[in-house]
């Protein structure tokens, strides 16, 4: 066993036993024991070192090392319109260092079947509506922290939309960490629950930011119901302080002719992890995944993603994308299961990164397991750097080198911009892109 | 404007241009014609400013300037402009916004202030329309998907935005039908004006219908072996380049 491991994880069990009876719902018995079992699940994994399966690539020194203490309210209420990439005029719910900020939130009118709230707020006013969604799931193997999620949860959002419903504009779920009050390191476990009936349909926006320069982790569940023919188009936006940390889980759970839709960018943060587990459960589901990660400097970006198709016709597309510049580091893990009998599955897994930097490195396992014998999968992977050839044709025209190379880089990105369907976020998102190229000449 | 006097040049170990001298005034057109591998194409990279040609020796002067010191950019900003024989395609970058990119680079380098995206829409609508190119090609990926004449064409489209002093156009011919060729033909006849040059680097003699030269000079084994009027791309024509090496020989 690990000592640095070992030590850590004595660190989280004594502040989860000095918490737990503070933390929402605590006077449920039902929630408590599903916080116990959730924590003994965690510590039964551990926390992940240089041999635990799937952190193998991704070194996770800085959570294991650093004294995270449970993030408070902070004092001072700031504005978070500026810091967010989202348009105003969505439905906005704020978690502010991990709490609901409701003097930042903003969901108003929903329409008949769409309810938004708190899941602290939940707890309070109709706990037993969650039962199901909180006691029960899926096992969380592999994911030492979804599991402390599970334990320490003290807020988060839950979604629900009614059958044949349809949320009227996107939900913005702002994640905002703030370190103004205190410099030390700090941490948020949270839940999200989004749970769409039969022909129901959303688009939710997850974004995080972070001010100030010391450490925040956040460590984030998020578990997704779509029953059959609704429609989730999921959207992640990443862009923590140079220190900070972000665990995230997703569990998707997808009916029949159902469609999820994920679209992830990762602009900064000193290491975020996304395990993504989807598993089109009904005949004819979908599901559409693509990332674009922005590293630099140190950062690490790891995604990890998990398919099963486990009935009949079901299709997948996933493209993960990569820059990398300076000693960046990214890890893609995507591997797709399909079971005995989910013939005609249609699957495609791909991974492109480039390498603008010698030092940065790039880990990718494009992976199948295939039970069935009627099935279309393809996988691939690249990793490539500026073409020579694209760069001096910019130049011949009179571009300048420097302008060429962004020119070359924003264009590798720009192919998962055009996927996104929300027009006022893809222009956001143009500009966020366009503001984290990279700097200098030609090397 | 441009002299180029005595250069070699080579490509890896390999001696490419072996003392080659020409010279180009403004308002004139020059043909360059020659087998394959005689240096052709190491000319034209040269000129332009591409990587992985080494100067061995000789000079090159535009416009009183050591054109060789320059960067690509900074030639292209003066004024030099290279028709690629092999259009590179860039996906991701549409030709507009690369059309414009371009343009505004070269507005900026004479102090000049950057023309904004609804005029130079305008204006490259208008400029496309005079190659007789789609404005639907505009929005498309540079080069991406295009087939051999649609390259050919979008590379005529970038000298009619950009203007330029001195064109180089590198096989610019190869693998037109003969509507695209009158079409890049035009675009080029369209540049001809006395303080412009044109060097035209071909293997056929086919776009010298449609254009009319002043020069035309013959490259063999990496210098010019015989300068000549238009008459010498006809001889080239019918009885190819074997007369020229068995002079060479006998001289």
């Amino acid at each position: 066993m690990n000592a640095t491991a070992d030590a850590g994880l004595e660190r989280f069990a004594v502040r989860f036993a000095a918490e737990k009876a503070r933390l929402p719902g605590a006077e449920l018995r039902w929630l408590s024991r599903a916080r116990e079992e959730a924590f003994a699940a965690f510590a039964g994994q551990g926390l992940p070192h240089a041999r635990f399966e799937g952190w193998r690539h991704t070194p996770a020194k800085l959570l294991l090392e650093t004294e995270f203490e449970a993030a408070e309210r902070p004092k001072i209420a700031r504005g978070f319109g500026g810091q967010a990439l989202c348009p105003v005029d969505f439905h906005r719910v704020v978690l502010q260092n991990g709490r609901f900020a409701p003097e930042h939130s903003r969901v108003a009118a929903l329409p008949e079947g769409v309810a938004i709230a708190s899941l602290a707020a939940v707890l309070r006013d109709d706990p037993e509506s969650l039962k199901a969604a909180l006691s029960g799931g899926p096992a969380l193997d592999g994911l030492p922290f979804a599991a402390l999620a599970a334990a320490a949860f003290r807020d988060g959002v839950v979604v629900r939309v009614a059958r044949h419903a349809r949320l009227d504009r996107p939900l913005h779920l702002l994640l905002a960490a703030d370190d103004a009050q205190s410099a030390r390191p700090q941490c948020a476990h949270l839940r999200a629950l989004v749970l769409l009936e039969d022909g129901a349909s959303a688009e939710i926006i997850v974004e995080t930011v972070a001010g100030g320069s010391s450490p925040f982790w956040t460590n984030l569940l998020t578990r997704i119901s779509l029953g059959e023919g609704a429609s989730l188009k999921h959207y992640r936006l990443q862009r923590e302080n140079a220190s900070g940390v972000q665990t995230a889980a997703t569990l998707v759970d997808v009916g029949r002719r159902a469609r999820y839709e994920s679209h992830e960018f990762n602009f900064s943060g000193a290491l975020t992890r996304h395990d993504l587990r989807v598993r089109l459960a009904g005949e004819g589901a979908d599901c559409f995944l693509n990332g674009l990660s922005l590293v630099r400097g140190d950062e690490i970006v790891d995604h990890h993603t998990v398919v099963e198709h486990a009935a009949v016709g079901g299709a997948t597309r996933e493209l993960y994308k990569a820059v990398l510049d300076e000693r960046g580091r990214f890890v893609f893990d995507g591997l797709v299961e399909v079971r005995p009998g989910a013939q005609k599955a249609d699957a495609s897994v791909y991974n492109k990164n480039l390498l603008l930097s010698e030092d940065a490195e790039v880990h990718s396992n494009p992976e199948f397991k295939i039970l069935a014998d009627d099935v279309s999968c393809k996988h691939g992977g690249a990793i490539g750097q500026l073409s020579p050839e694209s760069l001096f044709y910019l130049r011949s025209r009179g571009v300048g080198a420097a302008d060429a190379r962004r020119l070359l880089v924003y264009a590798f990105g720009a192919e998962m911009l055009d996927r996104v369907g929300l027009e006022p976020l893809r222009q956001a998102l143009e500009g966020a892109l366009h503001a984290r190229m990279p700097e200098g000449g030609p090397r | 404007m441009l002299k180029i006097t005595e250069l070699q040049a080579k490509v890896g170990e390999k001696q490419i241009l072996k003392g080659l001298s020409l010279e180009v005034k403004a308002g004139e057109v020059h043909a360059i014609m020659g087998p394959n591998g005689s240096g052709k194409s190491t000319l034209s990279y040269v000129l332009a400013g591409r990587d992985g040609y080494q100067i061995t020796s000789g000079r090159v002067e535009y416009d009183g300037k050591d054109l060789l010191a320059l960067s690509p950019e900074e030639r292209a900003r003066e004024g030099v402009f290279l028709a690629f024989q092999y259009p590179v395609e860039i996906p991701g970058v549409t030709n507009k916004y690369f059309l414009k990119a371009a343009y505004n680079a070269l507005r900026k380098h004479r102090g000049e202030p950057e023309m904004d995206a609804g005029a130079f829409l305008r204006f490259v609508k208008e400029k496309a329309k005079s190659v007789e190119m789609d404005p639907a090609f505009l929005n498309r990926s540079v080069n991406e998907g295009f087939s051999g004449g649609e390259k050919k064409r979008n590379e005529i489209l970038q000298m009619a935005v950009l203007e330029p002093r001195l064109a180089l156009l590198d096989e610019t011919d190869s693998g037109l039908d003969i509507d695209a060729l009158k079409i890049v033909a035009q675009g080029i006849n369209k540049l001809r004006d006395p303080r412009r040059a044109v060097v035209l680097v071909t293997h056929y003699q086919r776009l010298l219908d449609y254009i009319v030269p002043d020069f035309v000079h013959v490259l063999s084994g990496g210098r010019i072996v015989k300068s000549g009027g238009k008459e010498l791309a006809f001889q080239l024509e019918k009885e190819g380049y074997g007369w020229i090496d068995a002079e060479k020989t006998a001289a």
